[in-house]
């Protein structure tokens, strides 16, 4: 962890106090206060996170570790791809179920969500197989 | 793939988190690697056995 989290915790905390105050004085609707005040949680989060890794010897070894740790790693690639796969299923099945309901625009917005994940997976692969 | 980590472990008198902190990985991972869950990549198969002062054959038994 570098400075960048420092700086990154307070652009969020900045960006969700801002985002909360045009949603306050009634700028930007209640959407906007609600990202607001998420942004400010998770800067704040992040923030006190940093402060504990620069004071605390002990726990800046096990995040650390658990950064570099290769299993980790591993685990973390195999969860992004099982997610990545179920989703595309899940987009699938909700396609056809969508399609028997009649619900025309939710079928497409399932079938574009298959198409769009699909395609991404291609771009990736091809940039992947360059890489190694 | 089958490892002789816990046993050569047990023999030097040495704890898994000992193991994971000379190596710079989580007591998980030594734990994952012992009961064969996880393969290790090359690099840290070579840290392993360097730190037990043998050689990746003697710690690893590669199956056809």
């Amino acid at each position: 962890m570098k400075n960048r989290r420092w700086i990154l915790s307070v652009v969020y905390m900045v960006l969700g106090i801002a985002l909360f105050a045009t949603a306050f004085f009634e700028l930007l609707d209640s959407f906007w206060s609600g990202m607001g005040t998420a942004l400010f949680v998770i800067g704040l989060l992040r923030l006190l996170q940093a402060i504990r890794y620069h004071s605390n010897a002990q726990y800046r070894e096990d995040t650390d570790t658990a950064i570099g740790d290769e299993r980790n790693k591993f685990l973390s690639m195999k969860a992004w791809s099982w997610a990545g796969y179920l989703f595309v299923m899940i987009a699938a099945v909700a396609t056809i179920v969508f399609k028997l309901l009649d619900m025309e625009s939710e079928m497409f917005l399932a079938s574009g969500a298959v198409c769009l994940v699909i395609i991404l997976y291609w771009v990736s692969y091809l940039i992947v197989r360059k890489k190694y | 793939m089958n490892n002789r980590i816990e046993e050569i472990r047990k023999e030097k008198s040495i704890r898994q988190e000992e193991l994971a902190k000379a190596l710079g990985v989580s007591r998980q991972t030594i734990s994952s690697l012992e009961t064969g869950r996880y393969n290790p990549s090359i690099q840290l198969a070579h840290k392993i056995a360097r730190y037990f002062g043998l050689s990746i054959e003697d710690v690893f038994l590669f199956e056809e």
